[in-house]
Order: C-alpha cells, then sequence, then structure tokens
C-alpha cells in the first residue's frame, strides 16, 4: 500500500510517495526502481491512500 | 601491434606483447561491482531469508518468484574461501521445492548501463565478454545461469559444470556479444543482467549458448538447488571482463569498493538511541524543522529513504536527489526532541 503526501510547509502535492509497509519515502523519479514500482502498481487498478490535509 | 599503438580501446603498453584495455583493462576491467563479497551494508554479515529483492550482500540480490525458500549470507556456512578471497555469498536451500514451469530462483546483478556501454551490444560492433567466478556447492552437475537486457526480451543462457561436491571450482563463461535487440547504452538504468540459477522453471529456461529473443535467466536442464533440502551454494570472485578468456581477478581497494556500493545503496547511524545523528529540539515555535543531509557518494538516481527516529513527530522526505535530500520534522513535538537515529537511502536498479 502507498500513500500521497504533501509538503506540510507549502500545503502542496509533495513529488514522494509514501510506502506504507516501511514508511519508505520514494521519489517521483522515473528512474528509481521503487517508483517504477508503484507505477505498475497503479497500473494494475490499485489506488494509493490519500494525503493528510492540513498536516 | 607497436608499442604505443591505439587500437579502439586497446593500447599496447612498453612491454612487449602487453596490452591494457579489452582484457588486459588496468582499471574497470571488472564490470561487475562487489564480485569479491566484501561489501554487506544492509546485514553485516548476518543471515536474510533468501525473498525476491533481498540483497544478502552489495550489489547481488535474489531473484525469486516464491518466498522463504532458502536463506543468503556473507560467508555462510564459514567454509574456506578460495585461494585469494576472504569472502563469498552463501545460499543454502531450506526445502525440498519442486519448481514449477514458472518459477525463477537465481543470484542475479544488474549493472547500469554507463559500466555496459563500451560493450556495443545490439551493435554490429559487440564485444566478447567472459564471465568468472569461483563456486562451491553440496550438489554436482551441470549449473546454469543467463545474461539479459534491460527489457529481458534478450537473453543469453549458458551451462558450467560443479564436478566435485563442497569443492571451490573456477567456472569461466565467454559470451560473444549480442549484435541484435535493443541495449540500455550510457545510462543510468539497466545495461546488464546477470543470473546464476538456483532453480529454474521451464518457461525462463532456454537452450544454452547462443542468444534468443526471450526472458531466460538460466538453461534448459540446469541443477536446481532449492529443490534440494539444505543444499548449499557459494560463490565469490565474480568478474564480468571484455574478452575471450577470464583473467586475474581485478581486487580493489576496500574504500573503492565501498564508494561503488554506495552508489546505490547507503545508510548512516545504526539505527539505535546511541546514535543521534540529527536532533530536532522540541520546543519550538516552528512544526517544522529541516535539515540537509549530504551523501558521501552521489547516488544512481533521487534515492529511496527510511528512517530509524524518535519522538511525537514524524519524519519525512520533501526533496531528494542524488546527492542530497532533505529530512523533515513535521506535527511538531513541542515538549521533546525529535531525533534520527539513522537512515537508509536505496537507488538500486
Amino acid at each position: 500500500m502507498y500513500k500521497l503526501l504533501v509538503n506540510p510547509m507549502t500545503g502542496q502535492p509533495a513529488p514522494f510517495i509514501l510506502r506504507v509497509a516501511d514508511n519508505a519515502y520514494i521519489p517521483m523519479d522515473e528512474a528509481n526502481t521503487d517508483y517504477q514500482a508503484y507505477l505498475k502498481w497503479l497500473e494494475a487498478g490499485n489506488t494509493p491512500l490519500p494525503a493528510d490535509t492540513g498536516a | 601491434m607497436a608499442y604505443g599503438t591505439v587500437s579502439a580501446d586497446i593500447i599496447q603498453s612498453s612491454v612487449q606483447g602487453v596490452s591494457l584495455g579489452a582484457g588486459n583493462a588496468s582499471i574497470m576491467k571488472n564490470r561487475i561491482i562487489n564480485g569479491a563479497m566484501v561489501i554487506d551494508q544492509r546485514n553485516a554479515g548476518a543471515s536474510v531469508t533468501a525473498n525476491d529483492g533481498v540483497f544478502p550482500v552489495d550489489r547481488f540480490s535474489f531473484s525469486m518468484t516464491q518466498s522463504s525458500k532458502g536463506t543468503g549470507q556473507q560467508n555462510q556456512g564459514s567454509v574456506t574461501p578460495p585461494v585469494g578471497f576472504s569472502n563469498y555469498l552463501g545460499f543454502t536451500s531450506s526445502s525440498a521445492y519442486s519448481v514449477l514451469s514458472s518459477d525463477q530462483f537465481a543470484i542475479r546483478q544488474y549493472i547500469e548501463g554507463f559500466n555496459t556501454a563500451d560493450l556495443g551490444f545490439g551493435t554490429a560492433n559487440a564485444k566478447t565478454i567472459t564471465l568468472s567466478f569461483q563456486v562451491y556447492s553440496s550438489l554436482t552437475g551441470t549449473f546454469g545461469g543467463a545474461l539479459q537486457n534491460n527489457a529481458a526480451n534478450r537473453s543469453y543462457p549458458f551451462t558450467y559444470s560443479i564436478p566435485v561436491a563442497n569443492t571451490w571450482t573456477s567456472v569461466s563463461i565467454t559470451v560473444a556479444g549480442d549484435t541484435t535487440g535493443t541495449w540500455v547504452g550510457a545510462t543510468n538504468g539497466i545495461g546488464l543482467r546477470v543470473f546464476l540459477s538456483l532453480g529454474m522453471g521451464s518457461t525462463s529456461s532456454g537452450t544454452a549458448g547462443a542468444w534468443a529473443g526471450a526472458n531466460y535467466q538460466s538453461a534448459t536442464g540446469a541443477t536446481s538447488v532449492v529443490g534440494t533440502n539444505g543444499a548449499t551454494f557459494y560463490i565469490t570472485g565474480v568478474q564480468l571482463e571484455v574478452g575471450s578468456s577470464a583473467t586475474g581477478f581485478e581486487y580493489r581497494q576496500y574504500g573503492q569498493e565501498l564508494a561503488l556500493c554506495q552508489r546505490y545503496y547507503q545508510y548512516a547511524g545504526n539505527g539505535t538511541s546511541g546514535t543521534v545523528l540529527y536532533g530536532f529540539p522540541g520546543n519550538a515555535s516552528s512544526n517544522f524543522r529541516v535539515l540537509q543531509v549530504n551523501m558521501p557518494v552521489a547516488m544512481r538516481t533521487a534515492p529511496t529513504v527510511t528512517y530509524t527516529s524518535s519522538g511525537a513527530g514524524t519524519f519525512g522526505t520533501f526533496y531528494a536527489d542524488t546527492n542530497f535530500f532533505n529530512a523533515l520534522s513535521n506535527a511538531g513535538n513541542t515538549t521533546s526532541d525529535n531525533n534520527i537515529y539513522g537512515y537508509k537511502a536505496s537507488a538500486e536498479l
């Protein structure tokens, strides 16, 4: 499972995905293999948890 | 060639008959990183369950379609390494598993495109390469492996023999470079995959000794290590070099090998409270504190970062590049400090 993130200082979407299982912060960089795995997970029809609001 | 003659990637030295470059390269001869299994940043020599994607030592990982079919460890079993080596990578099967047609069990290393581009694979100028290593197993027979491109649609299955059980055997496999197919060039993507099979289903096994337009990770008929409970498979001295014969293993200084590994994985702090890497003080007016972490070696790409930390605040990363990232203390703990005890950064292929 993954979770979207916001930059709490700006309130804007963060360029990172949280991998919930190990609290890993995955950059949205297509050369990052963890991000590639996230994209495949999305392609399989999965949906990440929404970002916390107002954090 | 006469002294000083330069021919593409070969230079004739002042010593008659001795050339530099190609198979005699004085640097970057071995395209494998950590081939002597010296560096183990993740586990410090501890045993790990050989699940898919797990690294028992740096740069070598398991390719496993089934979980918990064995364990991996640096110097597993404490046998005497082959002459010239102090370390090896060990795998021990934990069951007698019958491999399914779709199964894949292997030790693998993915080599970055920047380190294979000169091989010219996918062109008429593809170079011949030689893979060599030392292997030790409780089993005997014909074993297998394969070379493969990034897209997993060009593969070269190979076989090798282990004639005597529990004895180090030198293996050398020469492969004429692939002149067709699409291969990643000088980029930070996967330039070449190297597989040493521990048991391979028929779907991922092909005819040895020829390039094929398929996803093969071993050769048909190769021995299955996972098929025997307690079977061992140890390797070290893994080298992949240009040329048609295996030359002496390219030893590297420890710091050099570590730095090469840190391009793909690095950490700081041992994750216990005795090693506070970064302290974010409490009782501050702001809920957010930011720290820039500069990494000792630039990584292959922006890394995935995990933290070991304490405190009521949460930690995160809001920016990462190849040579630094920003750690963030969030949702302020205003009564006590928040500390980071360690971080791990991964940019593996």
